[in-house]
């Protein structure tokens, strides 16, 4: 009769299919007028001698179809929950959202790079102002007036003694102005001629450099140039200083680099030559020194410059100067 | 300038490759920028710097391979019998300071015809076109010798005298003459030009250029030659205000051979006598201010420290000799004499440089310079500090999608009309530049703002209908009253936000105005700048229901807000009203602000007690603005607030015309104790009270 119960008990689980009929039958069996706990009230009208077997049977019987209600209840959950999370599912491969982050200006990238490194050089970072006076542009940077000199540098004019500085040199005489030796620092900043194709903007990117102190030689100016190049342009890139002219170095240098393009080897950006010219630099005039105030004697320095539109140039392959200004985003989100 | 090999090696015997040359003049300063071949010969395309005038011919070029290769140099002939008879014709110079010499000589019964053909063949590959033989000899000596000369017909010189001078010099008064110059141009020429004078009338402006009435023609049969010396800032302030720019001024304004210039006169009278005949005569050569050469002198010692070498005095001595100078050795250092020709030698570092030079830029070590210990520069907290944060700002807006553009430094007067800016208006006050490429590049940037608003309509106008922009530059102000008449130049950050509307993905409603506040926001709140406040803003070109001026303690650093419908209309922008968003700050008063902030981070202890939150919302008026609930909150004193929010404004549904819903969350804390219910319910009904009794609003339920 027992082992009825049990059969019964499983034809009806195994047609159960929801936490519904499982609840039904947990009651049906289990409940308070459940058949289990029913047969268990028969108990007390058993014979004693039988009344232990039975017990036991009946109790196996409970304990087997909790143990079942509970699986089946555990497994249907577990179904569900799965069904549920299925339905939840989203489709990962659509983009996420966000938005893209801007772009630096290629020219500020570059900039940046060139004045990490002489920062990690032990060198500071100054400023000077952009409309400049006459004096600080040229006169005190050995640029006498009616001198052609004065011609490599086509000139924005303010007023007869207010220009738009040509160069960032200016920030030397006014650095030096204010400090004595020893001194490093670079200085970068816009710069202004009037001039306007497809190498020259009327405005464009300088970055400055000046070191000086005691005993600080030509040798010097070519340890920390090459330093820079060797960092900016990869550690195998050959280096060649020549003779050159700026009226606030003596001596003074052009600095190439072998052709990045063609290493080496003659093409179109180089024109044949396999050089770059990267930078103008030179030991510090002592008419500059004079200027300022700085004994001739006892001092000596270098100073360097470099156009940062050029170098960008050629670092990103960019043939046209003017699209730096040009400001398209499909431009400027390339970098 | 442009030089032939072949011609270079008719004064000096270099054996070398075209190459080769073309490489050691580079590396001697005399940078050969091309190499072009024409008919087995190579032609140089030499950049010459401005203080080596002497290398403005053969000969220049040629002396500076004679010190490279170390090999001697020729002359080219010049010598020749002239006719002694008596001269009728007279040379005065007037104004000695400005003309220290002037010779000349007189050939008479030339045949003016076409040059024969080496000689056409070679100032062609020169780039100089053939005109006669008479003018082709001068200009082949002008890049043989680099002494520019000039011809004068004979015959047309009036009175047989020629005087040097000034208009001053020669009428006792200045004045602006009116002059026909051999390009068939009338000029009028500034009263302090040098003039070559006949007896009556300037003939040739000096050393520039000279006139038509006394230009040799195929006509002429007698001829004066000209060689003089003319003093270069004179030249150069007559060719610019003449606007005439000639071989001969090129060359007198940087600096010409004093002593070349008899040797040069010769030589041309020695050529145009072989190839046009005639017979020359005796030379005039007028000296009033003789050339004496300045000694430099030079510290033995000076020379390898600057240079950082070690070189011998044999070698230094060397060096020099095979550049032309004398040197005398005097206690340790050298008393030198340069050549007449090498005017850019003034002091010891240029007469380093030349030793530099031959030795070779390529052969001095590189050596990194011993390190300086302790930190360059002033005391550099603040500068740092603004960079810092530059460096913040940059970030924050690259992180929130603005891309960094970068504009020209110029606007024009129309850039403000178009915003509406009056008059009155401080960004009126503009740097104004005198010779500005175009007009609407006439004036310094006084607002990044016209800039970006062109790089908005350019970006649209290729397509693009969602983008964001910044850009950090100086803006200048002029009219101040600094001492040295600078105008003030002020840091600027400005951005803009260009969307229109289009379809996307997920939906996001919130208005962009708040998109670019919100960035600006969180930098203020990373930074530490407070307090700020965005009040209404006046800003003509702005729409004045969706603009802030942005306050930090009470005073503008900025502004942000949508672009005026009315300037948007007059731009040539087709889509349907795009959201514009745009924002200025001045970056110099935000980093006062955050100098102080940065200075004062203290450690505050994290809280031990629990919090509790109460949210209510009030029914208000329409027209109260979210900040004013918020300092109204603010505003109640007690110390168990810790922080209030906003969470929701509504208006619509449920909600009586003119009002609107705002929702704020009040989390209460106690530093020493955990709250208990009753009193967080008892307080916030006590705030929910005077909030109900300040803005006269309703609770809603």
């Amino acid at each position: 009769m027992i082992e009825d119960l049990k059969q019964t008990f499983l034809n009806e689980l195994g047609s159960a299919t929801s936490a519904a009929d499982l609840f039904q039958l947990r009651v049906n069996y289990l409940g308070k007028k459940g058949t289990v706990t029913a047969a268990l009230k028969t108990l007390s009208s058993a014979s004693p001698e039988d009344r232990p077997l039975l017990g036991k049977k009946i109790n196996e019987v409970k304990q087997f179809i909790e143990a079942e209600l509970d699986s089946r209840e555990a497994s249907l959950k577990s179904e569900t929950l799965k069904k549920q999370l299925l339905a939840d599912s989203i489709d990962i491969t659509l983009p996420g959202k966000y938005t893209a982050f801007g772009r630096e200006h290629p020219i500020n990238k570059v900039l940046l790079e060139i004045v990490d490194i002489f920062v990690r050089m032990g060198f500071s970072v100054e400023q000077g102002p952009e409309v400049e006076q006459d004096y600080y542009n040229f006169e005190a940077l050995n640029f006498p007036k009616e001198h052609p000199a004065r011609d490599m540098q086509d000139t924005f004019f303010v007023s007869d003694d207010i220009v738009l500085r040509t160069h960032t040199s200016p920030v030397q005489v006014r650095e030096m102005e204010k400090r004595k030796p020893p001194v490093r620092f670079i200085a970068p900043g816009k710069v202004y001629r009037c001039d306007a194709d497809i190498t020259h903007t009327p405005m464009f990117n300088q970055v400055e450099g000046l070191m000086v102190d005691k005993n600080i030689t030509f040798s010097n100016l070519k340890g920390i140039l090459e330093a820079f190049l060797h960092r900016m342009f990869g550690p195998g890139t050959p280096i060649r200083f020549r003779p050159s002219f700026f009226p606030f170095t003596e001596p003074s240098a052009e600095v190439d680099i072998g052709c990045i393009l063609c290493g080496g080897s003659g093409c179109r950006v180089c024109k044949e030559s396999g050089w770059l010219e990267i930078l103008g630099a030179g030991m510090v005039n002592p008419a500059v020194f004079e200027f300022v105030g700085y004994d001739t004697e006892v001092y000596s320095g270098f100073a360097f410059g470099m156009g940062i539109e050029r170098i960008a140039m050629l670092k990103y392959s960019i043939d046209d100067i003017r699209l730096f200004y040009e400001n398209d985003i499909r431009f400027l989100g390339q970098f | 300038m442009r030089a032939s090999l072949e011609w270079l090696r008719e004064f000096v015997p270099v054996g070398a490759s075209a190459g080769e040359v073309a490489h050691r003049l580079t590396m001697l300063g005399l940078e050969v920028e091309a190499v072009e071949q024409i008919d087995g010969d190579n032609i140089f395309e030499i950049n010459v710097t401005p203080n080596r005038p002497d290398c403005l011919s053969m000969i220049g070029v040629a002396r500076e391979l004679s010190a490279a290769f170390g090999a001697e140099i020729t002359f080219p002939d010049h010598e020749f019998k002239s006719e002694t008879g008596e001269l009728d014709f007279n040379v005065d110079i007037l104004n000695s300071a400005l003309c220290p010499r002037y010779a000349g000589r007189i050939v008479k019964g030339l045949k003016i015809g076409p040059s024969p053909d080496w000689l056409k063949i070679r100032l062609e590959k020169c780039g100089i076109r053939s005109i006669n033989n008479v003018v082709d000899v001068t200009n082949y000596v002008l890049l043989e010798l680099g002494h520019p000369l000039h011809a004068f017909d004979l015959g047309c010189i009036k009175g047989h005298r020629i005087s040097v001078g000034t208009p001053k010099d020669v009428k006792g008064s200045a004045e602006k003459l009116r002059f026909l110059t051999l390009d068939g141009n009338e000029r009028e020429l500034p009263e302090d030009a040098l003039l070559i004078w006949d007896a009556e009338r300037p003939i040739a402006i000096a050393g520039v250029m000279g006139g038509l009435e006394t230009e040799v023609s195929g006509t002429t049969v007698d001829i004066f030659i000209e060689s003089a010396y003319f003093d270069p800032v004179s030249v150069r302030r007559t060719s610019r205000a003449t606007g005439l720019k000639t071989e001969a001024s090129f060359r007198f304004e940087r600096g010409a051979d004093i002593k070349m210039l008899k040797k040069a006169l010769d030589r041309t009278a020695f050529l145009m006598h072989k190839i046009a005949g005639g017979t020359i005569y005796g030379k005039i050569d007028v000296y009033p201010a003789k050339y004496t050469a300045g000694k430099i002198s030079v510290n033995y010692e000076k020379i390898n420290r600057v240079l950082g070498l070690d070189l011998a005095d044999s070698e230094i001595t060397g060096y020099l000799g095979r550049l032309g100078f004398v040197v005398e050795k005097v206690n340790g250092r050298y008393d030198l004499t340069p050549p007449p020709f090498r005017v850019d030698m003034q002091r010891d570092a240029d007469i380093i440089e030349e030793i530099a030079r031959v030795y070779g830029y390529e052969r001095i070590p590189a050596v990194l310079p011993a390190a300086v210990t302790g930190i360059e520069g002033q005391d550099n907290s603040r500068a740092s500090l603004s960079e810092a944060l530059l460096k913040e700002m940059k970030g924050s807006f690259l992180k929130s999608g603005f891309t960094e553009v970068i504009n020209y430094s110029f606007m024009g007067e129309n850039d403000l009309d178009l915003l509406g800016i009056d008059a009155g208006d401080v960004r009126r006050m503009m740097v104004r530049i005198k010779n500005p490429l175009r007009a609407e590049d006439a004036c310094m940037r006084t607002t990044l703002i016209p800039a970006l608003i062109k790089n908005i309509v350019y970006n649209v106008s290729h397509g693009n209908k969602s983008f964001r922009l910044f850009e950090i530059s100086r803006a200048f102000l002029a009219g101040g009253n600094r001492d040295d008449k600078l105008p003030e130049e002020r840091n600027h950050f400005a951005a803009a936000l260009y969307r229109e509307k289009i379809q996307s993905l997920y939906r996001d409603d919130t208005p962009d105005f708040f998109v670019v506040k919100g960035v600006i926001e969180a930098l203020f709140n990373s930074l530490k700048i407070a307090p700020y406040s965005f009040i209404r803003s006046a800003e003509p070109f702005l729409h004045p229901g969706q603009s802030a001026d942005i306050l930090i303690a009470g005073s503008k650093v900025g502004y942000i807000g949508a672009l005026s419908p009315v300037v948007v209309g007059r731009l040539d922008i087709k889509a349907q009203r795009p959201s514009i968003i745009l924002t200025e700050l001045d970056i110099d008063l935000l980093s006062g602000h955050y100098a102080q902030s940065a200075q004062m981070i203290r450690y505050s202890p994290l809280p031990r007690y629990p919090f509790s939150e109460r949210d209510t919302a009030l029914i208000v008026d329409e027209s109260l603005e979210s900040s004013e609930i918020v300092d109204l909150l603010k505003s109640y004193s007690s110390d168990l607030i810790e922080g209030v929010t906003l969470f929701d404004v509504y208006k619509g549904k449920n909600i009586p015309e003119g009002k609107k819903s705002i929702a704020f969350s009040i989390r209460y804390r106690a530093s020493d104790r955990t709250l208990k219910d009753e009193e967080v319910e008892d307080l916030h009904n006590q705030i929910v009270g005077f909030m109900i009794g300040r803005t006269k609003g309703l609770l809603r339920t």
